[in-house]
């Protein structure tokens, strides 16, 4: 039971923000190690030191007790500390064994590759990882997603791995591939490599961890043997607040029905399967469920971004028949994407710019742009969201991401929309900001608006939904209210396979 | 309105569009491979019209005696060039007749035609190199640019600024024409060239150019050009700046031709294109049918000058009676 | 090598002892490369201006200004194009072919059944920009339709419609232009030739069609739409724009600007060639981009291109008017432009750093 890898009070800050507070962290040999947290709690910071692509603001490593420097990713791997990323960064058109040697492929002479030793090694390693059959000489973007993950796990422990670190290599797995994954770490366990493996997902990691340690705010706030600890305990440290304290409940009246969907299919490579709800004036609504259950998928189609390949969608009792963006904000809906750097700013524009993208044909006068007018809406929504910009002239990317998503807020409510569709609105904003956008929401219901948001945050979704839908796999898996929601009920629809048969 | 406005656009333009259709039809016909009868004629960018006269010239002359024509053009690319030589070759040419890319460029597509036993003759510019091809049938430039040399000190009084616009420097004859130039105005003292500038055969750029050049030099009193269609550039501006200055040119174009007859451009020299190209479709022929060439490789050609003494009895390079 | 990022980090993070100072040179320095055109210009002049007694003439000023304007409407054309993020590869072919067919209309005219029809010059000069809108219009619905990249679909076109401006007189020259009373044609030279007020037409129709670019891309909501669809498409499609829309307008602008330019050519030449324009798309693309367009799409003025024509061409006329060779003006244009974009590199860096630090 002795300390592989170990972190001694590492503090990590980028400008202003600390990302890591003081954190001792230690990785046990030979165990898996669970690191879990939520969105923003420090892990990836905390893993991206761990494996040399960050150096830390103060603190030390430890390897084997000595103290070490892990200069980059390719010194971190020349000590056998290997990382596979949550996203794959596998060449879809290489060949797996190209895959594993990529960047450092075996040299027969000094400058030809040496295809042939390079496969022989490349099905060894397969075969280590249980996949016997498989050809090294197959493309990896003909392989399903389970298998390019092994991929992944193969080109690092070709390095002799000692410590392989996983970002939340499950979060795009069938079960089945799922169980294989375990497997395969399971036998990592028994060749004495220790793994370090960040999940969401309880119910999975519970399986296979060995040690459990939580991080919240860029502090380490549990480290345990897993055998004593429960579920509940698990969140309770995850959350470590009451989550009512921080977020403010909507609890206004409820009126008509504003949007209605029957039976909305799309198809993808994340499919939306037979989806119906409904988001009724002044109500909150939330969409709680995992990464790739679907959830963007809903409601880039309810904005008219994707076809539907059936279902229908009614605002406001109409029909919308037409789905594109242009109609679906005439009908009086508004999305606030998920992403704000690649789908909501324009990083290009000033923050008056952006705020007014949306509705920019309004401010005119004979055909051409009034300053004045654009000035004075986009000086009201500045106040109204209290955004806090150096001024409205200032390119938006010098803005703080809580006010950037403000920014994007603000285009959203100017085109009057009655139901506003928010996808993760608080991920990757600090805690302050997430209070203030969760008291937006709230308001905007209580003025009578449709709210219905996307969270993978549980204590999040707990807090601020009047009703919460679960979806998994494309299907909406349960609803609760508020009375009836429980984080072991949301964890336990999340990861269902079954649909939610009779909508109370 | 928006698509009203489009659509009407629209037709206008299709209309204008299909006036190309007109003259447009050229019988390029490749249907039967009877390799002893085609003559590939290859030949710098029609656009300039002495090329233009030059291929129409071969490929009458081809059609005349019986043969049949592939007309290329290879725009003064060796590499689209060569690769019109090896068309000429794959279809197993009598002759290819040939206005070459460049001197040195030009030889080893040239050499691999005449290892496939398909003789090349070349018309208007020489290469750098004998035995190759069967003929080098060209207008002697240095003579001819003697003569517009000649009449452009005439026209200048033998005193005064003057300016010349050359050719693109990688072309052979724009420095043969140059020095023949030089060989005659320099020998005058008081002949004062004061800005020399490369158009490279370009109307829009010796128009620019020459605008240039007369603001730097307001006293210039002649523009002497390498070829016709920097002379007809040069004469645009100095129409503009309505001023009294002799332009002299060389290829002797129609458009050049007729601007003399107007008192526009002052001269011009001809070079005898249609003459050059028939002369090499007749040797192509007699070699096709006696096996071997009945003239010396290099033949010089003189060009004629053209003034208003005799520019009524050019037609399509070719003065009437010469 | 291996604390550098924390170095980085903490410079970010508060500023050093000394640092107001350092801030205002370096927002000293962030002027100078914004207005870099205008500074590179100023230099020109005053260089050429002592070389040569001649350059600073009014005259000259005016012919450089005349030749700029050609290259300053085709390349106002591109910058609508390249803010999108696009590129239109084809504008110097476009400009080929409205003068031929200006030129073919003007010269022979157009063949009905029945006879010959001629139009007056003004007719012909809106038939000669509306081939250019056309021509502009396929490229944006091939770039949108069929998701042909810009750069492959412009390239197309390019070829397109250089053989088209051949195929129209088989090759040949229009050579004269004039038109004649009888049909009614003449006064085609009026906005190639003629002056007003002691200015060039030309001059005058590049100021205007400068006014009017500036007033679109600042002032109405399609050019922020512009903009927009230039700095992130996704934004504007989850913002409401019609991109496709967008997109297929400014091809269609740039066609429209292209044909525009080759009429002037073409009436100040007196005679249209099917090789008119050949390889100006690059000089036009090479103001944009002096003039601080960014080829990503979203940043760039229309003044700036216009300063960016203006530093092209003044170079250019001044390198002829001292009487250095061809091959110089070739390596000093291309230094200048590269340079320029070298300048642009530092203003972005110096602005975001400079944004990162007040933030």
């Amino acid at each position: 039971m002795t300390a592989i890898v170990e972190a001694k009070s590492v503090s990590k800050s980028y400008g202003g923000v600390h990302a890591l507070r003081d954190v001792t962290f230690t990785a046990h040999r030979g165990q898996v190690n669970v690191v879990v947290g939520e969105n923003g709690a420090g892990k990836s910071t905390l893993m991206k030191i761990l494996s040399g692509a960050e150096q830390p603001t103060s603190g030390e490593i430890l390897l084997d007790g000595e103290p070490v420097v892990l200069a980059s990713p390719r010194d971190a791997q020349a000590r056998g500390i290997g990382i596979i990323h949550q996203e794959l960064s596998l060449f879809p058109n290489l060949s797996i064994a190209e895959n594993m040697f990529a960047g450092r492929e075996l040299r027969r002479g000094r400058r030809f590759v040496d295809a042939a030793r390079q496969k022989h090694k490349a099905g060894e390693v397969l075969a280590r990882l249980g996949q016997h059959g498989l050809d090294p000489r197959k493309d990896v973007g003909e392989l399903p997603i389970g298998q390019q993950q092994l991929v992944e796990i193969g080109r690092a422990l070709l390095e002799d791995v000692r410590v392989l670190i996983m970002d939340e290599p499950t979060s795009a797995l069938s079960n089945h591939e799922v169980d294989v994954l375990f497997e395969v770490m399971a036998d990592l366990r028994r060749q004495d490599v220790t793994v370090i493996y960040i999940s969401h997902k309880l119910d999975e990691f519970r399986r296979i961890g060995d040690w459990v340690t939580v991080l919240r705010d860029g502090r380490l706030v549990a480290h345990e043997s897993m055998s004593r600890t429960d579920t509940a305990w698990i969140v309770r440290q995850m959350v470590g607040r009451d989550p009512d304290s921080l977020y403010v409940r909507n609890g206004s009246p409820v009126g008509e029905t504003l949007l209605a969907v029957r039976g909305l299919t799309v198809p993808g490579t994340v499919p939306v399967h037979d989806v119906s709800l409904t988001v009724r004036a002044g109500e909150v609504v939330g969409i709680y469920g995992l990464m790739g259950a679907g959830r963007t998928e809903l409601v880039e189609c309810l904005m008219g971004m994707r076809r539907a390949a059936a279902g229908q969608v009614l605002v406001r009792g109409r029909a919308e028949d037409k789905g594109t963006v242009q109609s679906r904000m005439a009908a009086g809906l508004a999305l606030v994407p998920e992403d704000r750097q690649r789908d909501g700013l324009v990083q290009t524009m000033s923050v008056r710019d952006n705020i007014l993208l949306a509705t920019v044909a309004r401010f005119t006068r004979a055909g051409l742009l009034s300053g004045g007018a654009e000035q004075r809406a986009a000086e009201a929504k500045v106040r109204e969201l209290a955004i806090r910009s150096p001024g409205l002239a200032a390119g938006v990317t010098a803005l703080s991401g809580g006010n950037q998503q403000k920014v994007v807020l603000a285009r959203a409510l100017l085109t009057e929309p009655v139901v506003l569709l928010l996808d993760e609105p608080t991920r990757g904003i600090d805690v302050g900001a997430k209070a203030q956008i969760a008291a937006l929401m709230a308001e905007l219901a209580a003025r009578g608006f449709g709210v219905l948001f996307i969270s993978s945050e549980l204590a999040e979704v707990i807090a601020m939904a009047d009703r919460v839908l679960v979806m998994a796999r494309g299907r909406i898996t349960a609803e609760f209210t508020a009375d009836t929601v429980t984080e072991e009920a949301l964890v336990s629809a999340s990861a269902s396979e079954s649909v939610l048969e009779a909508l109370p | 309105m928006l698509r009203r406005t489009l659509i009407a656009v629209g037709a206008a333009s299709v209309l204008a569009l299909s006036a190309c259709g007109g003259s447009s039809d050229k019988s390029d016909s490749g249907s039967t491979p009877a390799a002893s009868k085609l003559i590939v004629i290859i030949t710098p960018s029609p656009d300039n019209v002495f090329f233009k006269a030059e291929q129409e010239a071969a490929d009458a002359q081809a059609k005349k005696l019986g043969y049949e024509t592939l007309v290329l053009s290879h725009d003064d690319d060796p590499t689209k060039q060569s690769q019109e030589i090896d068309t000429a070759i794959s279809r197993k040419a009598a002759a290819i007749i040939l206005d070459n890319a460049g001197a040195d460029a030009s030889v080893a597509a040239i050499q691999r035609a005449k290892d496939a036993k398909i003789p090349t003759f070349l018309i208007d510019r020489e290469i750098n190199k004998t035995g190759v091809a069967v003929a080098q049938i060209v207008s002697n430039n240095a003579q001819g640019a003697g003569l517009g040399g000649t009449e452009f000190a005439k026209l200048m009084g033998n005193k005064g600024e003057y300016a010349e616009l050359t050719g693109k420097a990688t072309d052979t004859n724009a420095g043969v024409r140059s020095q023949g130039y030089h060989g005659v105005l320099d020998q005058y003292p008081d002949l004062k060239m004061v800005a020399q500038q490369s158009a490279n055969w370009d109307q829009a750029e010796a128009l620019q150019k020459t605008q240039t050049i007369l603001q730097a030099h307001p006293n210039i009193k002649g523009i002497i050009a390498g070829n016709d269609t920097m002379a007809l550039g040069a004469f645009a501006a100095v129409q503009a700046a309505k001023k009294n200055i002799v332009v002299v040119g060389f290829d002797g174009s129609p458009d050049v031709v007729s601007s003399i007859l107007k008192d526009g451009i002052k001269a011009t020299v001809l070079q005898p294109a249609s003459k050059i190209a028939e002369m090499a479709v007749d040797q192509a022929d007699a070699y096709v049918k006696n096996g071997k060439a009945d003239q010396p490789e290099k033949q010089s050609i003189d060009c004629v000058l053209v003034n208003p003494d005799n520019a009524k009895s050019v037609t399509n390079f070719a003065v009437a009676g010469s | 090598m291996t604390d550098t990022h924390v170095r980085e980090a903490s410079t970010a993070a508060a500023p050093e002892p000394g640092a107001p100072r350092g801030r205002a040179l370096a927002r000293a320095a962030l002027l100078l490369l914004r207005g870099r055109t205008l500074v590179v210009l100023v230099i020109l002049i005053l260089f050429f201006g002592a070389v040569s007694s001649e350059y600073l003439t009014q005259s000259n000023l005016i012919l450089m200004t005349k030749h700029v304007a050609i290259n300053a409407i085709l390349a106002i054309g591109v910058t609508f194009v390249i803010l999108t993020g696009g590129i239109d590869l084809s504008v110097g072919s476009i400009a080929g072919l409205a003068s031929m067919v200006a030129g073919g209309l003007l010269f022979k005219g157009l063949g009905v059944p029945g006879g010959t029809v001629f139009f007056s010059a003004a007719v012909v000069i809106v038939i000669g920009i509306a081939v250019g809108a056309l021509v502009g219009a396929v490229n944006g619905i091939v770039i949108t339709r069929f998701k042909v990249a810009p750069f492959i679909a412009t390239l197309g076109m390019l070829y397109v419609a250089r053989g088209l401006a051949q195929l129209h007189s088989n090759g040949g020259t229009y050579p004269d232009l004039a038109g004649t009373p009888a049909r009614g044609n003449t006064g085609f030279h009026f906005i190639g030739v003629d002056s007003v007020l002691g200015i060039p037409v030309a001059v005058w129709i590049m100021i205007l069609v400068a006014i009017a670019a500036i007033v679109v891309t600042t002032r109405t909501p399609f050019g922020r739409r512009i903009f927009a669809v230039g700095g992130n498409e996704r934004a504007a499609i989850l913002a409401g724009i019609r991109v496709n829309r967008i997109k297929i307008a400014v091809y269609v602008i740039s066609g429209a600007c292209a044909a525009l330019a080759g009429l002037l050519l073409t009436s100040e030449l007196g005679a249209a060639y099917p090789d008119t324009a050949t390889t100006y798309e690059l000089n036009a693309i090479a103001a944009a981009v002096l003039g601080g367009t960014a080829l990503s799409g979203g940043r760039g003025t229309i003044i700036g291109t216009v300063m960016g024509a203006f530093v092209i061409g003044f170079l250019s006329d001044g390198l002829v008017l001292v009487g250095v060779s061809t091959f110089w003006q070739s390596v000093v244009k291309g230094a200048v432009i590269v340079f320029a974009v070298i300048t642009e590199q530092a203003q972005q860096r110096l602005q975001s750093g400079l944004a990162r630090r007040t933030a």
